[in-house]
């Protein structure tokens, strides 16, 4: 017999510890000789419960349970809200947070993304109008590129602005070489993008305003590459 | 259906849902049967009796683990809950502990003898009869810690006696109730 097969009693009325509950418990499923003896202890312990006489309470006893069973049971209403909240811990594990943060900023992302679309298509439905135009004249007019010419508009769709500009007999360009657009406001040059035209020499480009943009002039100058922020080569036509 | 039609397993689970009329139907079911184990428990205390069956039916209220059949009888179980309510009372209850310091003597503890318990030599049930007839040391073991919910340790104390003797009384009179519960009249 070990020393653990001493608590069967004990353990049967229900005195241990909680730690020496489970290791009693434990042991039970090894020890067959404790397994037996305990199967015919409880079975004449459980009919214990049986040595007593029914009794009928007095009358006003229910009433005096109900209403101690039902104002205790309001008293605990912060127990609600602090089982809600370890609900919601169990259910949230750093890596389950994780994703459903990263699920919520995409579905944002795209709800907010869905809006813009939504908002560029109904602006494809509203009707192209032409705020301003400028003919474009050479730069340089005794040159011999004087049958250089063209125009840009400033077009209008909803609240989008962009520009467009169409040029004819541009001088051809080397590899590397853009013709640029530069928007002028009270001196000011700012870009408003690059193009290189045909063989004919017919060049296009339509450019998306910023949103607030304002220039009262147009110039296209050659450079050497389409990364310049301020003029670097010759201007060859500009709005008059 | 109406509750007074629903299995017992079904009620203790809408109390389980907090159903308040489902409690109900189960004091009403069973308020005999537990206050009249109570009622031995305390040696017959009303206002004892009334408190711990308050705790008892606040304990079916606010349980967690809910009554399964697997766990066998219904009525087994809720008199194993009850138990359990009356031993938490006593031991959590201090005088429990003084008076088993101040009683020191065996004789001042007051168990009531079966056999003046039951008038008119009127025995119902088999496990009165099968411990009618252990020994009267058996006998007074047995109610101590079932019925008095002392532990094995303080039994020792107030018998006087070495935990190991309490113990293989406790062993001996077990074994005896099982083969009297066994054999029944014969």
């Amino acid at each position: 017999m070990k020393k653990e097969c001493d608590n069967l009693l004990s353990f049967l009325s229900d005195e241990l510890e909680e730690k020496e509950k489970k290791a009693f418990a434990e042991h039970l499923i090894h020890c067959s000789e404790c397994t037996r003896e305990y199967d015919q202890m409880t079975e004449a312990w459980n009919s214990l419960k049986w040595d007593f006489e029914e009794m009928a309470p007095p009358v006003t006893l229910k009433s005096e349970v109900m209403n101690f069973v039902f104002e205790q049971n309001h008293e605990k209403p912060v127990h609600k809200v602090k089982q809600w909240s370890s609900f919601f811990s169990r259910q949230f594990t750093p890596i389950t947070s994780g994703l459903f943060l990263a699920t919520l900023v995409l579905a944002i992302i795209l709800f907010y993304s869905n809006v813009q679309l939504k908002k560029e298509l109904q602006a494809t439905d509203l009707p192209v109008k032409v705020k301003t135009a400028f003919l474009l004249q050479p730069a340089d007019k005794t040159a011999v590129n004087m049958n250089t010419a063209g125009a840009a508009y400033i077009l209008e769709q909803g609240h989008e602005k962009s520009l467009v500009v169409q040029i004819r007999n541009l001088p051809a360009l080397q590899e590397s070489e853009v013709y640029q657009v530069w928007l002028l406001n009270n001196g000011n040059r700012t870009n408003g993008g690059t193009f290189k035209p045909d063989k004919a020499g017919t060049g296009s480009l339509t450019y998306k305003l910023p949103a607030n943009n304002q220039f009262n002039q147009i110039g296209i100058t050659k450079e050497p590459d389409p990364n310049g922020t301020q003029p670097r080569g010759i201007k060859i036509v500009g709005s008059s | 259906m109406r509750l007074k039609e629903k299995l017992d397993q079904e009620l203790m689970a809408l109390v389980i849902k907090k159903h308040r009329p489902a409690l109900e139907e189960l004091y009403d079911r069973y308020i005999k049967l537990i206050y009249g184990f109570i009622f031995k428990f305390t040696n017959g205390n009303e206002e004892k009796t009334k408190e711990i069956v308050q705790l008892v039916f606040l304990k079916l209220w606010t349980t967690k683990s809910s009554f399964s059949p697997e766990k066998g009888n219904f009525v087994n179980w809720l008199l194993t809950v009850t138990r359990n309510v009356c031993v938490d009372y006593v031991r959590k209850d201090s005088i429990h502990i003084q008076n088993n310091q101040q009683i020191g003597m065996s004789q001042s503890i007051d168990i009531e003898d079966p056999n003046n318990d039951i008038e008119n030599g009127l025995i119902n049930s088999e496990i009165t009869k099968a411990k009618n007839k252990l020994s009267k040391p058996q006998k007074r073991l047995i109610d101590l810690l079932y019925w008095k919910g002392y532990s094995l340790t303080e039994i020792a104390k107030i018998e006087n006696e070495p935990i190991g003797t309490i113990k293989s009384r406790l062993h001996q009179s077990l074994k005896q109730l099982k083969k009297y519960l066994e054999v029944g009249d014969l």
